[in-house]
């Protein structure tokens, strides 16, 4: 019994982290495809996410309202909040850098990324101070406490439902929707898009906010899992790129599977390394894991060549 | 630029003097890597430098100088190959944590740190750019950074050997309390520093590196090996900021993990970009601005707590620069020149 349990806790806990790490390596994979941006102010978004969600808890929580529906309201909240930053950035930041790039246009954008996400993290840091914000359970109720002798955490489990949901959703948008087929349009051939009338603008400020939108509603419902902090966007963007490097760039499909794959390599490393590695376990296998990626299979495991490898 | 377009409004002797001596001095002073006017800048500072005896102020420059030879080595790659080290403040966390560590375990004096210092830097960042420079900015962007975080992981948890979040105390370089010596030091680190780079983007090496920053496909097509000369940049980019981690850790004496983060980094990377890409004294020029400024924004007394503050100034200029003026100070100071007529002397032969 022993050891089943222990299969089962090793593979619980890696789903249920690599099911975050997905959603948020899909919003990344997204606008690195579609905008060529390589943006490090993912884990910002994530950031808000968890302020906005914070607040909108605690603000629900007192009106009285059935017991599942703070927690709707806070994630939903979250994640359009995170969507409106975003577009608002991509309108003011990066269409006036592309009206004014000459050339080495993902460098350009990597660097105002960051500085976005210094601006994002010392402004949150500023405005809400050094407090942890977080909740103890976001999800209440007896249907889900029974888990728990399952030992899965409730709020895990229910975000890594949500994050099934969102990825599910977003890929039906991408594939179904006509919206859905311009932004694919535009990651193949601008030039093309445009042709056929596409409106690049509106498409870029769409996929923004898109990226935005998943990343808030990942912040949201971990917010039981990690507290809201100013810093706390800097391991969730570490983990994101992990998987976009792992599967290779710009791969939407790739990077939910690469999501699952990190969340496999995170459990082992902690289960099974850390006896010997001691607490740096996790970032030395997936540095050794990626070294190992980059020397024998460089595009990565799902890799077609890397859209502008040549900058 | 050229620098071969007079200024109608200079009167015809002082123009005729003036190219009468011209070629002379500007081989001359070339020879030593600067430009007329540079040398000027730095002849009629020294002085001024030298002279100071307000404790604050000499601790200030030597910071701001310190920032700005960083700013240079990272110049190097980010403004000549177009290649960001995101992992740029770990790579002087190595050379000082090597010499650190020498010092500690073995007892060592610190100037027999120095070489291991820069060795160590030199050669991570060897590996890595074999790693992962033939695939593109990005990936070593990311890379770096990984190997950042990871190493200061390492020192955070490989307490026997770096003594983690307690500190590693360090020999001092100088055994008096006076700040002056370090100045001193870092002054000649700087221009040692400043003097090999400028030699070196002015040497066939460095024309294969703007050729590489310009259009790496077509540098390819005209013969030069983009690969090799990348490779070489970023590993003399990585081997300065182990020069300079060496200074550090005996300037500040205490070395703790987050002289590696990635916050470091940034800072470094903000005034290089401020100072203008390409530039190697832009670097210097913004953090000699830059720098001193900040720590009168700290001195204000409401404002002393926030570092938040700081960092977001940091931020917003940033962004504002990489929009609206890519040049930065060193194409305002460029342009100004060209206005004024000095452009020539500006620019080394």
């Amino acid at each position: 019994m022993d050891v089943l349990r222990e299969i089962w806790d090793f593979m619980s806990t890696a789903i249920l982290r690599g099911g975050m790490y997905s959603l948020m390596a899909v919003g990344l994979a997204l606008v690195f495809g579609v905008m060529n941006i390589a943006n490090f102010a993912h884990g910002e978004f994530y950031m808000l996410g968890a302020y906005f969600g914070y607040f909108i808890l605690t603000a629900t929580n007192k009106l009285g309202l059935p017991q599942f529906v703070p927690p709707i309201l806070c994630i939903l909240g979250a994640g359009l909040g995170v969507a409106v930053v975003a577009g608002v950035i991509e309108r003011t930041s990066f269409r006036a850098l592309r009206k004014r790039s000459k050339g080495q246009w993902l460098m350009n954008t990597f660097l105002l990324t960051l500085g976005i996400s210094v601006i994002l993290q010392n402004g949150a840091r500023l405005v809400w101070g050094g407090k942890y914000r977080g909740v103890t359970r976001m999800w209440k109720g007896d249907a889900l406490n029974s888990l728990l002798n399952f030992g899965l955490p409730p709020d895990r489990l229910v975000a890594f439902l949500i994050a099934v949901l969102c990825i599910g959703g977003f890929v039906l948008f991408l594939n179904k929707t006509s919206t859905g087929r311009a932004i694919r349009a535009v990651s193949q051939d601008e030039v093309g898009a445009s042709l056929v009338g596409v409106n690049l603008g509106f498409i870029h400020t769409l996929v923004f906010s898109l990226s935005g939108l998943l990343a808030g509603i990942a912040g949201a419902s971990l917010l039981s899992v990690t507290p809201a902090s100013a810093f706390m966007g800097t391991m969730p963007l570490y983990k994101s790129w992990f998987v976009l490097i792992l599967v290779g760039m710009g791969s939407i499909g790739g990077s939910i599977v690469g999501g699952l794959i990190l969340g496999i390599l995170e459990a082992f490393a902690t289960t099974y390394l850390s006896q010997f590695l001691g607490s740096g376990s996790q970032d030395f296998i997936c540095l050794a894991v990626i070294i190992t990626i980059l020397l024998i299979k460089p595009n990565g495991i799902f890799g077609k060549a890397v859209k502008s490898a040549v900058e | 630029m050229t620098g071969k377009v007079a200024s109608p409004k200079m009167p015809v002797s002082v123009e005729a003097a003036a190219q009468l001596g011209e070629g002379g001095l500007r081989r001359l002073v070339g020879k030593f890597g600067f430009s007329p006017l540079g040398l000027l800048v730095v002849l009629l500072a020294l002085p001024f430098l030298l002279t100071m005896n307000d404790q604050y102020w000499i601790k200030t420059l030597t910071t701001a100088i310190m920032y700005g030879t960083l700013a240079m080595a990272f110049d190097l790659t980010s403004g000549y190959i177009g290649i960001v080290n995101f992992g740029f403040a770990a790579f002087m966390g190595l050379g000082a944590y090597v010499t650190g560590c020498l010092c500690w375990h073995l007892g060592w004096e610190p100037w027999q740190g120095l070489f291991p210092a820069i060795f160590a830097a030199a050669v991570l960042g060897l590996l890595l750019g074999l790693l992962t420079i033939r695939l593109g900015g990005i990936f070593a962007a990311c890379m770096t950074w990984f190997v950042a975080m990871a190493m200061m992981s390492v020192t955070s948890n490989w307490v026997s050997m770096t003594r983690g979040a307690t500190g590693l105390t360090i020999p001092l370089l100088f055994e008096s309390a006076e700040n002056f010596p370090y100045l001193l030091t870092m002054i000649v680190i700087c221009l040692i520093s400043y003097l090999f780079l400028s030699l070196l983007v002015r040497s066939k090496a460095g024309l294969a590196f703007q050729a590489i920053g310009q259009d790496q496909e077509a540098a390819a097509i005209s013969g030069i090996n983009a690969n090799y000369y990348k490779i070489l940049n970023f590993t003399i980019s990585c081997a300065f900021a182990g020069f300079i981690g060496w200074f550090y850790a005996h300037y500040v004496g205490v070395l703790t993990p987050p002289v590696l983060h990635t916050r470091v980094t940034v800072e470094i990377m903000v005034i290089s970009y401020i100072g203008g890409r390409g530039s190697l004294w832009g670097g210097l020029l913004a953090a000699l601005i830059i720098i001193p400024s900040m720590e009168q924004v700290k001195s204000i007394q409401a404002l002393s707590n926030l570092m938040e503050l700081r960092l977001l100034l940091y931020g917003l200029l940033m962004i504002l620069v990489m929009i609206y003026y890519p040049g930065g100070i060193s194409e305002l100071v460029k342009s100004i020149l060209k206005k004024t007529g000095l452009g020539k002397w500006s620019a080394a032969s």
